[in-house]
């Protein structure tokens, strides 16, 4: 206790200003002896003026009363008749003394405020250029960590404090979450986060210069907005005064109050994706349990019903019976499979695990593996293929890109009648490789256009045609992971054209050398 | 079919139900059925059973399919044909580089997984070289370097020529991009390469095919190789 009254003295009455007001004093007093002023006395009782002012410039009223009080004491003992005495010899000069010491004073106190005055301003300024740098930051950071550390290090540097800051973590519990770099401890402990919790719990500051704890040395300000608390904010006060000005309370109020608002800005976002995502995931769900019951127990259903037929009355059917039954096992279960495919890729995109393999790809060639893999589903539909000469080249993965195209030329069949045309063209076009697959089918209905790449949409002219709404996802993901674009052109009247987009590429293109001239 | 009677296969799966399905789908066509439901059993009954082709799944218990490839490669050169899961595109191109003969993916149609049967135990068979290749419309004289297609002559470069010998003299087998690009341009290769190998299939299609992108006589196995259709000997 004795030792910090010792120090709260040491303080208040800084002995440095004195010593300075003293020694300059007594140099002054001897230039001026020196000089041979002895005879000029109101020249030097305004010299004496200087250290005034000097000291109320430079460290406020105290130390300036006592530059005035030195000053006559030195002009009235060196330059007053009789000299080196304190008496005075003409009563006159006791009325000057009174005049300087009134001049020195009232010029005294008023550089003090000015220079006080300049300070607040000085302060102020700091403040707002503090407070507003904050809240332009704010607004950029999507973060919570980010936006922390930018607050924790704003308020730091501008109290020139120790500074930490509370959230509470999942589970609910007040945690420390940032701290001022440089800070040696302050914050951590039972005690310091004792006190957090109960300005959390309370909303409401405690600590040094508040109503409660104030025997703590930091000051706790709660985060909170209206409706909410969102935190606490610590700063350790012990630096630069130790006593809180009520100028620095409303600084950091107001920065609490912006890291608050950032927060809850920050918190509410995140909900509201949170929200959406539920409800998206839910509606997913509803789409998925749907459509996979329905698309995997019809087949399944035909193909229980045709093995048990089969197994139950193995005499009653004839060959072409029993092939009939057969055959329908067999596209049950080959469609199934389609499902089961596009369900597997649809996860796959989902969750990230696609990985694009870039390989040059030949336009012409990816066509073929695309005609031999519908050939046996096309049934009696002409598919014509239109190809530039020379073909182009591109990188692109061609496993996921054939995947692509087998989807939309079966979707050129699924909804075209037999016996009509589907033509695929393949151009380029500057720095793209434009596909074209046209059909002469049911069509896409305007409204359809863009939705038609949705997952788990189906058109409304589908009509009686199965399906899951995933192939064309599918397709989408897998051509915009190539950075393409894909898009459907509904005609009515004369079916459906799906267009798709893909970088060409061919910058890199390795230089293939005609080295062979001859040939055999 | 006098060349794939009574020739014993060997099933290596875990499935029980694959097993049985092959088991009885494959006696029907007239083969000799030894089955194994492990890696290890499997490398066992390959060098007891004196099977003349393996069917071989990839993903199995105890030893990884891989493994028991390489363990009978070691020392016999009878024909694998592996089965697998058409995920894992790298899986079968290192089972064909490891010295598989051919690969089906589940699910399969029995109808393929016999023909691919046939025509890895014809090969077998045959394995003598040749100095002409009779391929259906297409005639390669590797003594003369000469190719004929339907009676007249066409005229390819060296490479394409080298290609078309190396798909052509494993005819209905699977050759992997990295396997060819070995072959003829020998040496190492990096990814960019397989470009070159697409442009000189291209050529080789325009010279050979009537319609390219319905190839009749190179087939493009997607991200895998290319395969030389088995032209049936007619008659």
């Amino acid at each position: 206790m004795h030792r910090t009254l010792l120090a709260a003295f040491k303080q208040k009455f800084m002995l440095k200003p004195y010593i300075l007001i003293t020694l300059g004093i007594a140099a002054l007093t001897a230039i001026l002896n020196a000089l041979g002023f002895a005879f000029d006395a109101v020249n030097v009782a305004l010299i004496y003026l200087f250290p005034v002012l000097f000291s109320a410039v430079y460290w406020g009223l105290r130390p300036s009363f006592y530059a005035a009080a030195a000053g006559v004491l030195a002009f009235d003992y060196f330059f007053v008749p009789p000299f080196l005495s304190f008496t005075v010899e003409d009563l006159r000069y006791v009325l000057s003394f009174g005049v300087y010491l009134a001049v020195a004073a009232l010029t005294a106190t008023l550089a003090a405020r000015l220079k006080q005055q300049l300070h607040l301003a000085e302060r102020r300024e700091a403040h707002t250029a503090a407070l507003y740098t904050l809240s332009r930051q704010m607004t950029a950071i999507g973060d919570i960590q980010v936006l922390l550390g930018n607050v924790v290090s704003q308020v730091a540097e501008t109290t020139l404090s120790p500074v930490a800051v509370y959230l509470p973590d999942a589970a609910g519990e007040l945690a420390l979450t940032a701290r001022s770099a440089g800070n040696d401890g302050f914050g951590e402990g039972e005690a310091a986060m004792a006190v957090a919790r109960w300005v959390h719990r309370r909303s409401r500051p405690a600590g040094r210069g508040t109503g409660e704890l104030r025997e703590f040395p930091g000051l706790f300000v709660p985060l909170y907005t209206e409706e909410r608390i969102y935190g606490v904010l610590a700063i350790r006060l012990e630096q630069g005064g130790g006593e809180l000005t009520a100028d620095s309370r409303r600084l950091l109020e107001a920065f609490a109050g912006l890291a608050a608002s950032a927060i809850a800005r920050l918190k509410l976002s995140e909900e509201a994706k949170l929200a959406q995502l539920t409800a998206e995931s839910e509606r997913l769900r509803t789409a998925i349990l749907d459509s996979v019951s329905h698309e995997l127990r019809t087949p399944l259903a035909t193909i229980i019903g045709s093995a048990t037929g089969l197994i139950d009355g193995d005499g009653m059917f004839t060959p072409a019976d029993r092939i009939e039954l057969l055959v329908t096992i067999r596209d049950g279960a080959l469609r199934m499979n389609r499902l089961v495919t596009n369900l597997l890729g649809m996860v796959k995109l989902e969750s990230g695990m696609l990985q694009l393999r870039r390989n040059w790809c030949d336009a012409g060639d990816m066509l073929g593996v695309v005609l031999a893999q519908v050939e046996d589903f096309r049934q009696q539909r002409h598919i014509q293929v239109k190809l530039p000469d020379p073909v182009p080249y591109f990188r692109g993965d061609e496993l996921l890109l054939e995947q692509v195209l087998i989807n939309v030329v079966s979707n050129a069949i699924k909804y075209s009648p037999d016996g009509s045309k589907i033509v695929i063209e393949v151009w380029q076009e500057g720095p793209w490789i434009r596909f074209s697959v046209t059909d002469e089918g049911v069509g896409i209905a305007p409204a359809d256009i863009d939705r038609v790449f949705d997952k788990f949409y189906r058109g409304r002219t589908t009509g009686g045609v199965t399906g899951t709404g995933l192939g064309l996802a599918i397709c989408k993901g897998i051509v915009e992971a190539h950075g393409g674009t894909i898009a459907a052109e509904a005609h009515r009247t004369k079916g459906a054209e799906i267009r798709i987009s893909l970088p060409a590429e061919t910058a890199d293109l390795p230089n293939l050398q005609e080295e062979e001239e001859e040939t055999l | 079919m006098t060349t794939t009677n009574g020739a014993r296969i060997l099933i290596v799966d875990d499935e029980p139900q694959i097993r049985k399905l092959l088991k009885v789908t494959l006696k029907a066509h007239g083969f000799d059925i030894l089955e194994a439901e492990a890696g290890e059993a499997g490398v066992y009954q390959a060098s007891i059973g004196h099977p003349d082709l393996i069917v071989l799944d990839l993903g199995l218990p105890d030893v990884s399919g891989m493994e028991v490839l390489k363990r009978i490669r070691e020392w016999t050169s009878i024909p694998i044909i592996v089965l697998t899961a058409k995920e894992r595109e790298e899986d079968k191109i290192a089972a064909l580089d490891s010295g598989a003969d051919d690969y089906v993916t589940k699910p399969f149609g029995m109808g393929e997984l016999v023909a691919r049967i046939r025509v890895a135990l014809r090969h077998a068979g045959n394995a003598k070289s040749e100095p002409v290749l009779h391929l259906g419309r297409l005639v390669i004289d590797l003594a003369q370097r000469l190719v004929e297609l339907d009676g007249n002559r066409v005229k390819l470069t060296p490479t394409e020529y080298e290609l078309l010998k190396i798909l052509a003299s494993h005819a209905g087998k699977v050759i992997t991009q990295r396997q060819l690009l070995q072959q003829v341009w020998g040496g190492h290769h990096h990814e960019s390469d397989s470009h070159y190998l697409r442009i000189y299939i291209g050529h080789l299609r325009k010279k050979l095919e009537e319609d390219p992108t319905r190839p009749t006589f190179i087939e493009t196995e997607p991200g895998i190789g290319y395969r030389f259709l088995l032209q049936e000997p007619l008659g």
